[in-house]
């Protein structure tokens, strides 16, 4: 699409704007049915029906419902509260998850910008929400507000290593951190029975150790049970959001889903192949690309739901431990096995 | 498994105490909050994630059951007491009355007492049902809560057909039962029976809920998390179980075979097989084990009630106006949350002269200073959901 | 009971069960009595009964638990004793009823089925009593409920603020002098009021008496 488009000599700024509000709707869409998913399939499997009656008897609109039900609210903030810190902190946690959708590969040229430094990139700026969870906890002038930022920043910055380390499995594997780059490496073939080329996913083609690490610090950083201490429903109310009403929290809502999508993408495209399916060419992959990752985006998110539903959350301390006492080893072992099959293989 | 992380905060927490000196919180947990079961107030004072001390208030919920006895009469006090536990009302009833009986000196007749003994199993059923459905919830996982309260709707759904109530079934009377839902106040005394296909539809309903005890089994007894946030927390030592007068699930978990169905008769459960569900440590986990075992051996009993039901008079002779003579008596009882006690003290005449109501969750409630030292905060929630009090017990 | 399927030998045994009395508690009793030193009260009902002195209490309660094996602390209140009652019906006979407070203290044990009541006679002016909370962890809670319901000051006891009454409340409910204000400002039964009743005594004060009577409910 941008090659064609490349030939034209669109200007520069009119591709951005076109951009950003692909990016735009291309996360509220998939937020939104992200959402739907969630309320559906979490019903299903408590043998309830979830939402029946907005738009029909498949719910539908549900979850634009509810967002009108957010825009129309009071503006509310505490009195006590910080007013800038108070405000900006939900667009600071937005703006770092919609930040990593700028690298996110959709097809063979498909990205908003396929940086040399990707995977690099990524890392950095997803760790900005952290910051907004931490402006949010303080400025609420609630006390179970400040205990649940700070079990966050605890949580995001422990689960911040394992996530990096098993992306830098990936990244040696490939040997490069360009995520289109990281997509074409899984491409090779790494066998060849007869005439035909086997090509594996790194799942598959030794990174799986890697995988079940970065999916355990996924969920992590999103806060979602098993992790979600920061926002444990049953002690402290909400935690860090918990003073956040209407369009704010419609901000962190937002946040949290996109950056569910977010990381399944990124996970799909490091260790699933991304928007690569074996036997297709790159031609049909421009068009059949974003749906290959939405497929497999969609298979993880339904991991990340389902997991949610069914566990109970850990405890802070055991949290923290076993990201420091088990995650980050194995993922540094991951890294050492890694290397060496690189070198000798 | 608690130990080395435990050694770990300590250190980090000595070496940062040091340099910061990190001032204590206080944190007030309740009254309004998701977890504490009804209107508890914790007054905890917290450094970071560890609770030094809790001071726990009650009495948001007094309604001055005591003082209210002393002013109504024996047939009125009845529709008063269910509401005292209202997780499990029938249960409640059951001692005042056979109480009331004793000093009279009448015994309800034998198909009376076994749909008192079917009624308060499954008043016990349900209220550990709400406790297998809201303690994982605490704990974070979501899902049992729906299953196990389906799965209650039959329970009381039983019950309303016979009392006609699900949670106030107002349903004894002295000297026995009422005379079943739809008999009509105007009719003489007649001696109307369960409604039709009662006994048939509790069977059903009995095999669902031991099925629901093997699917929480699997979804959450088989958990590692769980039993990561249960094994080890909250451990009541038997000593300490004696001197603050904990009973019910909470005691036998610690390791005590006691059950006060076994030793008083104030309901026929010498006739019937079942088995008095122990734990070993007295920790959390226990105490969950010990209530889901106790919802299959109360299905146990049903079943064997069911089989055997005697036919005859819903209730003795009793005059219509209930002048109960003089004396002191005190019945206890087994209820779902532990042991529940009248005291009454009746000079003769038509209304008590003093009842006091020895409750189960009031005392097991004693031991919250003791027990909530030195823990983290998402314990406190694991322990309080463990103990499975309601607030109208404790204050009442 | 007339004859049914269901009548086998367990069913014809539903017929005559253990005593509707609640057994027989005379040894117990006596028992009970001689090794905390003092005297066997009542043992009708199934309900053993040991009078205690008062100078004795907290050494009797004491050695129950330690030679008695009576371990499990049960639950502690009290009895107001009195001739006139504005409320229900008082005593059988009020002339000769002894105008006192009884405290009342249950044991029993984990063993087996034995439950043995101790009571203790306090005179209403000097109402005051050692209290178990060195021997019983337990009594703690239940003495604070009996001191702010009865006026009984426990002597040694850590803290005995109010547990369930607001700590502005005055009086204590439990006793029969005191009314029960939901009957005072509204007669009872039934009467549904949708206005303040005016007092007789105070026309132009009809908040201080709906505060009263605020009070009373909680009460």
């Amino acid at each position: 699409m941008i090659a064609p488009l490349l030939g034209l000599e669109i200007n520069f700024w009119l591709l951005l704007v076109v951009k950003m509000g692909l990016i735009a709707g291309v996360i509220s869409g998939a937020a939104l049915v992200a959402i739907y998913g969630e309320l559906k399939i979490s019903a299903h499997m408590q043998s309830r029906i979830g939402p029946y009656f907005a738009g029909g008897r498949f719910g539908w609109a549900q979850p634009i419902a509810d967002g009108v039900k957010f825009f129309q609210k009071e503006d509310l903030m505490p009195d006590d509260a910080d007013p800038f810190v108070y405000k900006a902190a939900p667009y600071v946690v937005l703006g770092g998850t919609v930040a990593t959708f700028v690298i996110i590969p959709w097809g063979p040229d498909l990205s908003v910008r396929d940086l040399d430094l990707g995977l690099f990139y990524l890392l950095a700026v997803s760790s900005i929400s952290t910051i907004g969870v931490l402006m949010a906890g303080w400025s609420s002038a609630n006390k179970y507000s400040l205990m649940g930022g700070l079990r966050a920043a605890g949580q995001l910055i422990a689960y911040e290593l394992p996530l990096v380390l098993a992306a830098v499995g990936v990244a040696i594997q490939a040997g490069t951190m360009s995520l289109g780059g990281i997509v074409e490496a899984q491409t090779q073939a790494v066998w060849t029975i007869g005439s035909v080329d086997i090509a594996l996913p790194y799942v598959l083609g030794g990174q799986l150790i890697g995988f079940v690490i970065f999916i355990t610090a996924s969920l992590a950083e999103l806060s979602r049970t098993p992790f979600d201490m920061p926002i444990a429903e049953s002690e402290l109310v909400s935690g860090y959001m918990t003073e956040y009403s209407g369009f704010r929290f419609a901000a962190f809502f937002l946040g949290e889903y996109a950056g569910m999508i977010a990381l399944a993408a990124i996970a799909s495209t490091l260790f699933l192949g991304g928007f690569w399916v074996p036997g297709v060419s790159a031609d049909a992959l421009q068009y059949l690309g974003p749906l290959v990752l939405a497929a497999k985006m969609g298979a993880l998110i339904f991991l990340f739901i389902w997991m949610r539903w069914t566990f109970p959350r850990l405890r802070e301390d055991q949290l923290q431990s076993l990201a420091w006492r088990w995650l980050i080893p194995a993922a540094l072992l991951n890294i050492a096995v890694t290397a060496v099959f690189k070198v000798v293989l | 498994m608690t130990t080395p992380p435990e050694i770990m905060m300590h250190l980090s927490e000595a070496a940062v105490s040091v340099e910061l000196e990190t001032a204590e919180m206080t944190l007030n947990i309740g009254p309004q909050h998701p977890s504490t079961h009804g209107v508890l107030r914790l007054v905890a004072k917290v450094d970071g994630e560890r609770v030094s001390e809790v001071e726990p208030v009650i009495g948001y919920m007094h309604r001055g059951y005591e003082k209210l006895t002393e002013v109504r009469t024996y047939p009125q006090i009845t529709a008063l007491v269910n509401r005292i536990d209202w997780v499990s009302g029938f249960a409640n009833e059951i001692p005042f009355m056979v109480a009331a009986e004793r000093l009279m000196g009448i015994e309800a007749p034998p198909r009376a007492q076994y749909i008192r003994l079917i009624l308060t199993e499954m008043a016990r059923i349900s209220s550990h049902l709400i406790f297998a459905s809201s303690y994982p919830l605490e704990i974070g996982a979501a899902t049992p809560l729906m299953h196990a309260l389906r799965e209650r709707e039959r329970i009381l759904d039983l019950l309303e057909s016979v009392t006609g109530g699900r949670f106030h079934p107002n349903f004894n009377r002295i000297g026995g039962v009422k005379p079943a839902a739809g008999a009509g106040a105007s009719t003489k005394k007649v001696s109307q029976d369960l409604p039709a296909g009662f006994l048939d539809e509790t069977r059903v309903a009995m095999e669902r809920v031991v099925s629901v005890c093997d699917d929480l089994d699997g979804l959450v007894s088989g958990n590692e998390i769980f039993q990561a946030r249960t094994k080890g927390v909250g451990v009541i030592p038997v000593e300490i179980a004696k001197s603050y007068g904990v009973s019910g699930p909470n005691m036998r978990a610690s390791g005590v075979p006691f059950d006060v169905r076994k030793v008083d008769d104030y309901l026929p459960y010498d006739q019937f097989d079942f088995d008095v569900a122990v734990g070993e440590n007295g920790d959390c986990w226990d105490r969950y084990q010990v209530r889901l075992e106790e919802i299959r051996q109360a299905a146990r009993i049903i079943s064997q009630a069911i089989d055997s039901m005697p036919s005859g008079e819903l209730q003795a002779k009793v005059p219509r106006i209930i002048k109960v003579p003089k004396g002191q008596v005190y019945v206890r009882a087994e209820n779902p949350k532990g042991e529940m006690g009248y005291f009454v003290v009746s000079e003769g005449g038509r209304i008590p002269y003093r009842v006091k109501i020895r409750t189960a969750s009031f005392s097991n409630l004693t031991i919250l200073q003791w027990i909530l030292k030195g823990i983290l905060i998402p314990d406190i929630i694991a322990i309080l959901g463990s103990l499975d009090f309601v607030l109208g017990d404790v204050d009442r | 009971m007339t004859d049914s399927p269901s009548e086998t030998p367990q069913a014809a045994e539903a017929e005559a069960p253990s005593e509707p009395t609640g057994g027989d508690v005379t040894e117990l009793a006596a028992a009970v009595a001689a090794a905390v030193g003092g005297t066997v009260a009542q043992t009708e009902f199934g309900t053993a009964k040991v009078a205690v002195d008062r100078d004795n209490w907290a050494a009797a309660i004491a050695s129950a638990r330690d030679e008695a094996g009576l371990d499990f602390f049960n639950w502690l209140s009290a009895v107001d004793w009195t001739k006139d009652t504005t409320l229900g019906e008082g005593v059988a006979e009020p002339d000769t009823v002894e105008e006192r407070f009884e405290v009342l203290c249950m044991l029993s044990t984990l063993t087996d089925g034995r439950k043995v009541t101790f009571s203790v006679d306090l005179p209403k002016d000097d109402a005051s009593l050692g209290s178990l909370s060195s021997i019983f962890g337990g009594a703690e809670w239940h003495e604070r409920e009996t001191a702010e319901m009865f006026g009984i000051d426990f002597v040694g006891h850590p803290n005995l603020a109010k547990l369930y009454l607001p700590s502005e409340f005055e009086g204590h409910p439990l006793l029969k002098s005191f009314p029960l204000l939901s009957r005072e400002v509204k007669p009872w039964p039934g009467k549904v009021d949708v206005e303040n009743m005016p007092s007789t005594e105070n026309p132009e004060a009809p908040s201080a008496e709906a505060a009263e009577s605020d009070e009373g409910e909680t009460g």
